[in-house]
């Protein structure tokens, strides 16, 4: 019969063949699930001390980290982007922010994001968020102080 | 007077109706007379209990005329009522449609835009930082408050 010509070891061969295959199916799955960004761009000042409603849940983190008093959120938009699909947001100032998930591992979010002032490149940065994760980027210079990028990936 | 022309006047008598000469006649044979007497109280008792049901039935009839007066005031009511629902039915929908609306415009955004930001996690590894204009810093904190990459640009902050 054909299965006493079979090598010895050829059944546990196939089978460790298919686990492998199913664990690179699964891995890759989530690298394609489109990518959900949201930026808010808030401008921080010491004029006031009006916080916006949209960030009261992360008042106090503000506080803990920066010394302004008064929070003023400018714009707020969210797009949902594939693995290796760009998503440009207008920023004050003539500046832009480009965004790109880039594939990554399962419950991950990575992004590739720039940030340009005209011609200047301010800022080229990959990171790596937990989905539902947030991560603040700041310093430009607007009116009387400065933006604070809320960026957070789902 | 005798007692038989008596008492032919005492209805009379009691009603009022019989000149004052003839009546002083009456009254002072009655008032002599026990049998006379008597029929005079017995004819004032029975006017006393007419005088009695009659009011009673006024009264009765006024009963009824409220009862009848309640009766169609509640049936201009129902008939009210049913008009109005009928009206509201008819055109509800638009103060509903109305108040949906306003509340749509105000509670919903496709973006999730007026809602406050609900961070999951703060969680975040930066694999990389460049820049040709600034200087770059990483803030961190620790894990319960937010990385932050700071921007000074070269010249401005």
């Amino acid at each position: 019969m054909a299965s006493r010509d079979r090598k010895p070891g050829t059944l546990p061969r196939i089978a460790a063949f298919f686990a492998v295959l199913a664990l690179a199916a699964g891995a890759a799955t989530p690298a394609e699930t489109p990518v959900s960004v949201e930026l808010g761009v808030a401008v921080a000042s010491n004029d006031g001390s009006r916080i916006d409603p949209q960030l009261a849940n992360i008042r106090a983190k503000l506080k803990a980290m920066f010394d302004y008093t008064s929070y003023r959120m400018l714009d707020r938009r969210k797009r949902t982007l594939a693995v290796g699909e760009t998503g440009e947001f207008g920023l004050p100032g003539g500046r832009s922010m480009r965004v790109t998930p880039v594939p990554s591992a399962a419950n991950k979010v990575r992004l590739a994001v720039q940030i340009r002032e005209g011609q200047r490149n301010l800022l080229t940065t990959t990171l790596g968020l937990s989905r539902g994760g947030m991560v603040l980027v700041g310093g430009p210079s607007y009116q009387n102080g400065v933006l604070i990028l809320i960026i957070s990936a789902d | 007077m005798d007692c038989a022309k008596a008492v032919k006047l005492i209805e009379a008598l009691i009603d009022g109706r019989l000149p004052p000469r003839e009546a002083a006649e009456v009254r002072e044979h009655v008032d002599g007379c026990p049998s006379c007497g008597a029929e005079e109280e017995s004819l004032r008792r029975v006017g006393a209990l007419l005088r009695l049901w009659t009011s009673a039935r006024a009264a009765e009839g006024a009963g009824l005329d409220a009862m009848w007066t309640r009766v169609a005031a509640g049936i201009e009511e129902r008939r009210g009522e049913r008009r109005l629902a009928a009206i509201a039915r008819k055109w509800l929908w638009i103060p509903a449609a109305a108040a949906l609306a306003v509340f749509t415009l105000l509670f919903y955004s496709p973006d999730g835009a007026r809602a406050p930001f609900r961070p999951k996690s703060f969680d975040v590894s930066v694999e990389s930082l460049e820049s040709d204009t600034a200087t770059l810093a990483l803030v961190d904190k620790g894990e319960d408050l937010p990385r932050v990459i700071w921007i000074i640009e070269d010249g401005k902050s």
